[in-house]
């Protein structure tokens, strides 16, 4: 099982690094959640296979007969999944508010749009800094 | 660190030492100081009397402690506050001879000071009212670190000097410049005190003992070894900076534009001496390193004669004194590194070391004071025009000229002072270093070139107020302008502290028993070598001349000579005044041009950045152990049938990603792909997980959908070329597939016997062992019990950051009725209405649905703790139930069902797992510690335990979240 769970994992996350290197923003999006995906599928490979050397099978982590599979590892997924479901609702926002104040959600023109820095006389300021804030 | 705490730390010896008296000498300037806050506006005179109050109580609870232990020796001065003992953190104070005495010079010289700026400031209210507060903290700060013997506490009350005395530099905020030299010298003692804070952990780490007392104790065995002098290095660099030595001296004479009660006490009397102090502090810990006398006598030997050259060609009184008082801190710390000089047995060279510097406070805060004074009654401080000062009868300006010269003959070193003297027992020093060492006949020439530099600077002094041709400039540039106020009652403040420090200075000099009665006691303890004597009466050196008198003689004549002489008369610039703004000019412009290479502003270049990194590093780890590159033996791939069809879905779904380009349908791939990992949780044996991940996809495929209907569609240009895109995303890939291989199979392969946190959470789970004190987590399903229970303290800030980003979307896309007022131009229209998606089929579905999600929901709560469910699984059913109701019905209906803003949800469920978390605490128990009760429910018994409470609160957070995120973008479209 842990050979399928590798191989899925391999895929999801060749997938989404070629996603997130494209230069549009919608593709990095889809290419950070299915990244989320590939994430947790490889922490969950790390409770071992559910199926036992003899055939049967462990069974869920509730206490009761027969042999669980480790706990700690769908604990933190859970958590995760959780997590990301807020990473993903900030920047699908993000993302609106992106293209409502640029009308663009192609990195190269972003880039050009806010240069990182001002010129080097300046000390740093905190309004120095790329931002796109909601006011512009 | 706490395996060897107990070599140096107090803990045999018997303490008798009161910390509360050390307490409250340190904490009484800052509360006083503060305390005048509260007074009302024009009460100047209150405000200075209670500003005094503070450095005189220091004063009277350092004397009171003197009086009660007497002058205690290294380790019984010692007196803690315990504060984390198995840190082995406290308030530890180590009063003896040397923290005495500076504590007491700081706090005398402190009363003084605070009189004096009353006369100094005038009547300006609001400038005093800001000044006293500071002034107070900076003195706290000091006496903290002269009386501190925990080394991290040193450090601590050491930066706070600095922090103070930025402020204490750059009081005239208007004044561009005075702002830079503050901010010059904050950033030179601040790196020095880095360098400090990085000696100090080396030396802590290194012998186990974070004490100044205990490495005393300690000294003879902390060796030699490369961290001791190392640790040593760097603490003398913070030494060092604090302490004007070269090369940092420059931030010294730049800080004058200070006003002057701060150049006299922190400039003269204390600050700048915290690193000398600390010198003396470390003399009997590294003395007998090979490395402290060579590098701490050369440092100080040049500051002492290139402070003195200097400060003779200054024409300005308070740059002149800050150089010699360079030239002055550069003898000191030379004659703490002859200290290192030993003949035989032990630390020796080095006598009367206290005196020295109380000496150089009693004429150098004087010069100073009289320097403001000056320019108060004057309105000048060049020497140009002060020329002639005596004849030209200027009210009130006759007293200071007559303290400036006697301060001057002491900083001279005339017969009669006790700068005299002190200047005898240096040469005498280095006489005696030099019987051994040869090359030290350099410092003692040294030594005379900077004592005839002082003794030219008294001459040029007196020849300038009394007018006659070998002084500076004459008096066609003399003004009387400015010349000022403080002639009220407070008039004569501006004089007499300088009066009364110069006094002691005289008397000391003419009658030493009194000066040995007062720091006789304190110097002895200073070194292993008593000194018997005391301060020889100032004539004795004339009955018994060697060397030493030799050498002042030769230093007073030379000296006379050369203020008499037309050598040296220009006014020079320092070279090293161009070293901060230099290095501030090279680090701006090369930063920036290395900020720009790195930080080029495309995110491809982050992430190619970054996952080179990554590959590089696992190459490198598969470089050293090879064997990970071998397929793993035992591997099952096809145990499980259901398994690996899902797992090929997985896969062509993913594929199916990239390569789909309509945009809607790329979200259901999206989305199916996710469905598909639920499958495999399911064959993994993770209820819990398939439930939530069910509930994210269903989520976020209406969020992703949602969305796509406000985004701008892509526009058709040539894409990136693909291949080297695609030859890093597999390399990456195939990283982490391999890896996640490895991890896999070494978990099937692990032994019984080894043991692993998930069973110790599987035992746990539901009743607890000796190891946890008893508690167990009362629940049977033991991811819940994980969440809640075990990592509850975790949950709770994941529930945080849950309600942050949600806050983070409400803020960043606020709400409806703003935008009608004058808010952002739609991109896209409206689609759909508030009235919902019109459809039968959809709203007969969600009327028979949705109760039934409910009732779902509520169990998954009530038995989450001990089977499939809980708060996250509940919360987010719930959120998905009252989504599809409000996609069948609308806005409206889904207000009636839900009244209030989702914000509240959050803002309670927060509350409650915070209060649930926090409750115990309230019993004395620890954070987070559940209880349990077992309640009828008709039959069934329902087991209740408190951590369900802290369920409740995650399950409103996530419905608050989901349902108020999902409904803020609804709205954009009108939906």
């Amino acid at each position: 099982m842990t050979t399928v769970l590798a191989i899925c994992v391999t895929v999801i996350v060749t997938v989404s690094v070629y996603l997130m290197l494209s230069r549009e923003l919608k593709s990095i999006a889809m290419g950070v959640f299915l990244l989320g995906h590939g994430a947790n599928l490889s922490i969950i490979a790390m409770s071992g296979s559910p199926v036992l050397p003899g055939g049967g099978l462990r069974q869920p982590p509730i206490l009761g007969d027969g042999i669980l599979v480790d706990a700690l590892p769908q604990a933190l997924i859970l958590t995760a999944i959780v997590i990301n479901f807020a990473v993903m609702g900030f920047f699908l926002t993000l993302l609106v508010l992106t293209a409502r104040n640029t009308g663009t959600l192609n990195l190269d023109e972003l880039a050009l749009e806010d240069p990182p820095v001002a010129s080097p006389e300046l000390e740093p300021t905190v309004d120095g800094g790329p931002g796109g804030g909601v006011g512009r | 660190m706490t395996g060897r705490s107990g070599r140096g730390s107090n803990n045999g010896a018997v303490v008798p030492v009161d910390p509360a008296l050390v307490l409250a000498a340190i904490g009484a300037p800052v509360v006083a100081g503060t305390a005048t806050l509260l007074l009302p506006r024009g009460r100047t005179s209150l405000r200075v009397l209670l500003a005094t109050c503070g450095p005189l109580a220091s004063l009277l609870f350092v004397g009171a402690h003197l009086r009660r232990y007497g002058v205690a020796s290294n380790e019984e001065g010692t007196t803690a506050i315990a504060w984390v003992p198995s840190l082995n953190l406290d308030l530890g104070f180590l009063v003896d001879g040397l923290a005495t005495f500076f504590a007491l010079l700081i706090a005398g010289v402190g009363v003084l000071i605070v009189l004096y700026s009353r006369a100094y400031f005038g009547s300006d209210g609001p400038s005093l009212a800001r000044f006293f507060p500071t002034l107070g903290l900076f003195t706290t700060a000091m006496l903290g670190v002269v009386l501190a013997d925990h080394m991290l506490l040193t450090v601590l009350f050491w930066e706070l000097t600095s922090i103070s005395s930025f402020f204490l530099i750059g009081w005239d905020r208007d004044d561009e410049e005075a702002v830079k030299r503050a901010t010059q010298a904050f950033v030179t003692t601040g790196l020095g005190g880095l360098s400090l804070l990085g000696g100090v952990l080396l030396l802590g780490d290194a012998t186990g003992s974070w004490r100044w007392s205990g490495l005393v104790t300690g000294a003879s065995d902390i060796g030699s070894g490369g961290t001791i002098v190392a640790a040593f290095i760097l603490i003398f660099i913070g030494a060092a900076s604090k302490s004007a030595q070269w090369p940092f001296h420059y931030w010294l004479p730049g800080a004058m534009l200070a006003p002057t009660p701060v150049s006299a006490y922190l400039h003269s009397a204390t600050m700048v001496k915290a690193g000398v102090f600390l010198l003396g502090r470390l003399l009997p810990v590294f003395g007998l390193l090979s490395l402290w006398l060579p590098m701490v006598v050369a440092f100080g030997a040049v500051t002492m004669l290139l402070g003195a050259v200097l400060a003779l060609q200054q024409h300005e009184l308070k740059r002149m004194f800050a150089y010699a008082t360079v030239s002055q801190l550069g003898l000191f710390v030379c004659m703490y590194g002859l200290g290192g000089a030993t003949d035989g047995h032990g630390v020796s060279a080095i006598d009367w070391d206290l005196s020295q510097i109380a000496s150089h406070a009693l004429y150098k805060a004087p010069l100073f004071l009289v320097a403001g004074a000056l320019a108060h009654r004057v309105g000048a401080r060049r020497m140009s025009e002060l020329f002639g000062l005596w004849r030209r009868r200027v009210p009130g300006a006759r007293l200071p000229a007559v303290i400036l010269l006697a301060a001057g003959y002491a900083l001279a070193g005339g017969p009669g002072t006790v700068s005299f003297v002190a200047k005898e027992l240096f040469f005498g020093s280095v006489r005696h270093a030099a019987g051994t060492r040869p090359l030290l006949v350099v410092v003692a020439v040294m030594a005379v070139m900077a004592a005839m530099c002082n003794v030219a600077i008294a001459v040029r002094l007196a020849a300038t107020v009394f007018g006659w041709r070998t002084g500076v400039g004459d008096a066609a540039g003399a003004s009387t302008h400015g010349a000022g106020h403080g002639n009220d009652r407070w008039g004569a403040v501006l004089w007499l502290p300088a009066a009364g420090l110069v006094l002691l200075q005289y008397v000391g000099g003419l009658v030493p028993t009194v000066w040995n009665s007062v720091f006789g006691r304190l110097e002895v303890n200073v070194n292993d070598e008593a000194f018997a004597g005391g301060l020889p009466w100032f004539w004795e050196p004339f009955l018994h001349p060697g060397v030493p008198l030799a050498m002042s003689m030769a230093a007073i004549v030379l000296g006379i000579a050369l203020g008499c002489s037309a050598l040296m008369r220009g006014q020079v610039d320092d070279v090293h005044d161009r070293i901060y703004p230099e290095s501030y000019r090279l680090i701006l412009r090369y930063g920036h041009r290395a900020f720009h290479r790195v930080q080029t502003g495309h995110l491809r270049h982050y992430l190619v950045l970054m996952f080179a990194m990554l590959l590089l590093s696992i190459s490198w780890a598969a470089w050293i152990d090879p064997t990970m590159l071998r397929l793993p033996d035992g591997l099952a791939p096809f145990e499980s049938l259901s398994g690996l069809m899902l797992g090929a879905v997985v896969c062509a779904a993913a594929i199916a990603l990239p390569l789909v380009s309509e945009r809607v349908v790329r979200v259901l791939v999206l989305g199916a792909s996710g469905f598909a990992v639920v499958g495999l949780y399911l064959v993994y044996q993770a209820p819990d997980l398939a439930l939530t991940q069910l509930m994210f996809e269903i989520i976020s495929v209406i969020l992703f959908l949602l969305v796509l209907r406000l985004l701008p569609r892509p526009d058709r240009r040539p894409r990136i070329s693909p291949a080297p895109r695609l030859v890093l995303a597999v390399l990456v890939g195939l990283v982490v597939g391999w890896m996640t291989l490895l991890a896999g199979h070494a978990a099937e392969q692990r032994g019984e016997e080894v043991a692993t946190l998930g069973e110790f959470f599987e035992e746990h789970s539901l009743h607890g062992s000796e190891l946890t004190d008893g508690h167990g987590g009362g629940g049977r399903n033991i991811v819940n019990v994980i969440l809640v229970d075990f990592r509850g303290f975790d949950t709770l800030g994941e529930i945080t950051v849950l309600a942050t980003a949600a806050l983070g979307v409400w803020s960043m896309l606020p709400g409806r009725r703003r935008h009608r007022d004058g808010g952002f131009p739609r991109m896209v229209p409206g689609v759909g209405s508030p009235a919902g998606i019109d459809s039968l089929i959809l709203r007969t579905a969600v009327q028979l649905v949705f109760p039934l999600t409910m009732l779902f929901a509520v169990y998954a709560a009530l038995k989450g703790h001990d089977g499939p469910g809980g708060g996250f699984i509940a919360g987010l059913v719930t959120a998905v139930g009252l989504c599809t109701y409000r996609m069948a019905f609308g806005q409206r209906a889904f207000h009636r069902l839900l009244p209030i803003h989702p914000r509240w949800l959050v803002f309670v469920g927060l509350s409650v797992a915070a209060g649930v978390a926090a409750l115990p605490l309230l019993l004395g128990q620890p954070l987070l510690r559940s209880g349990s009760a077992t309640l009828s429910l008709g039959g069934e018994g329902l087991h209740l335990v408190s951590a369900m409470a802290f369920d409740l609160g995650v399950l409103l957070v996530v419905v608050g979240v989901a349902v108020g995120m999902i409904g803020r973008l609804g709205e954009e479209l009108n939906w």
